[in-house]
């Protein structure tokens, strides 16, 4: 019973993706032109950033606008995992960020998932144009940036890189949906008080984004942990390992 | 992954237009619908838009895939409003002795924002099915969008498919090794599959890398010529924009 439970679980995340049920992220609509338009403003200046880092390591590294690129589309996969939100009025799924931050810095991050982002704004109805901005902000910079610093202050306190890798997930996972609900509320509000439906869309948040933050975690600490055992050249590579770290 | 699927892109009088010009088109669109303070813009490029889809023959299956999660966005987002903001009741009811009180305001708020996100999904929708990837990929670098952008846009859309499926087969051998017959092993086979597919996008990059190397790659991909514009598309779309500004005026 234990066996089948679990499994059904998690088959059902798997699957997920492989059915039709596509929507997340802030919707397409949801948000009123300034808004839309000023998260645009916000994100600019992260993306621009990312993209100046783009253009400085493919000029020695051939290969590596073509690994973003790949990237991108693991982060798109793993980020096509819906898990409805009926509070919230929105869908909530693993983000990945925290594994692209650790890997390979938050500026690339960002530019993998503005790039996973517009893809499935496009085609799949997840997220939107509209939103792409206030997407970008949340996912891929607040998300981006909590794992790589939670993953680099954790590993320079000697933590292992399990307890790191699932800390980075973790808190990459919450801080994403922390800052969503932030836009959503300034989004949606009206003319009523911004912090009571902050407050509410926060604990709205809280039925998924609870155990989804853990199993980010653990998702996050096995791509790393598998990484190290197997392949930890590409840790020294991206700089996440020292090379006398490697085993 | 259906979605995706362009068989339905192709001979269409839609489809036959300069991308550049539907992007165009979409953006403007996008920003009256969600600049506009009431239902009835919205709902009119919602009618357009679904016309549109029917005339393209968009299979039933594909629209309602692409509406369903928009619209149960919608209908949350509406009950939130209506039953959590606004101080005008219109109704009550009574739910296991908890009073649950509608408010007027807050459903017209709530309707306001139904409207915008059917409409603004709807125009994306069209821009959607009506133009193939690399073509949008084209009307984008037109655009002043950073080529480096769209190179990384072109890698994972060519690569989304490759990993879909290795994920499928990795998911299968784990599944039937009792990869998932615990929380904790599901976990950890969750954290493996992961794991993998970033393992063989590192590997899949070096050795694309060294194919397109010796294509000619230096850096940079070639993206799609712009052909010049046809002036019958231009003025029919600026004389489109023209009357939906004058009815978003109204």
């Amino acid at each position: 019973m234990k066996e089948s439970k679990s499994g059904i679980i998690l088959l059902w995340m798997l699957f997920v993706p492989t059915t039709p049920a596509y929507a997340m992220h802030i919707s397409e609509g949801i948000l009123p032109f300034k808004w839309a338009a000023l998260w645009f403003v916000v994100a600019a200046p992260f993306v621009a950033y990312g993209l100046y880092r783009l253009k400085k390591l493919s000029t020695v590294d051939l290969s590596f606008k073509p690994l973003v690129g790949l990237m991108a589309a693991v982060v798109f996969i793993i980020s096509c995992m819906p898990i409805p939100v009926p509070t919230a009025g929105t869908c909530s799924h693993p983000c990945g960020t925290g594994i692209s931050g650790i890997l390979l810095g938050p500026g690339i991050s960002i530019l993998i998932t503005a790039a996973a982002l517009l893809i499935q704004a496009l085609f799949l109805a997840h997220g939107g144009l509209s939103t792409w901005g206030a997407d970008i902000v949340s996912m891929g910079v607040v998300g981006s940036f909590a794992g790589y610093l939670t993953f680099r202050a954790l590993r320079s306190m000697k933590i292992n890189m399990a307890i790191a890798g699932f800390m980075a997930g973790l808190l990459a996972d919450w801080a994403t949906y922390f800052a969503t609900s932030v836009e959503l509320a300034s989004g949606i509000r009206g003319d009523s008080p911004f912090m009571p439906l902050f407050w509410k869309l926060l604990i709205a948040f809280i039925p998924t984004q609870l155990p989804l933050g853990i199993l980010e975690g653990a998702m996050t600490a096995g791509m790393v942990v598998l990484l190290y055992k197997k392949r930890p050249d590409l840790l020294v590579k991206m700089r996440v390992l020292k090379p006398e770290e490697a085993l | 992954m259906e979605l995706f699927s362009d068989h339905f892109k192709k001979n269409h009088v839609l489809s036959r237009i300069d991308a550049r010009v539907k992007l165009l088109v979409a953006l403007v669109l996008l920003a009256m619908v969600l600049s506009y303070r009431g239902f009835a813009f919205p709902s009119l490029v919602t009618l357009f838009c679904l016309f549109l889809c029917i005339m393209m023959r968009i299979p039933l299956r594909a629209l309602v895939l692409r509406f369903s999660e928009p619209l149960f966005i919608a209908a949350v987002v509406l009950f939130l409003k209506c039953f959590y903001s606004g101080e005008d009741a219109l109704f009550s009811v009574d739910i296991m002795s908890l009073r649950v009180v509608g408010h007027a305001d807050g459903l017209i708020e709530g309707l306001l924002i139904v409207s915008r996100i059917i409409g603004a999904v709807s125009v994306v929708a069209v821009l959607g099915f009506a133009t193939p990837f690399t073509e949008f990929m084209a009307g984008l670098s037109w655009f002043r969008v950073p080529k480096g952008f769209i190179e990384i846009l072109m890698f994972a859309y060519r690569y989304i498919f490759v990993f879909f499926e290795d994920a499928q087969v990795i998911y299968q051998a784990q599944k039937n090794r009792l990869g998932y017959s615990t929380v904790r092993r599901g976990l950890n086979s969750f954290g493996t599959l992961a794991g993998a597919l970033t393992i063989k996008a590192f590997d899949h990059s070096q050795s694309t890398t060294v194919a397109m190397v010796q294509r000619g790659y230096d850096g940079a991909m070639p993206m799609l010529r712009h052909k010049p514009f046809k002036s019958s598309e231009v003025v029919a779309s600026a004389l489109f924009l023209v009357v939906m500004g004058v009815v978003w005026k109204m």
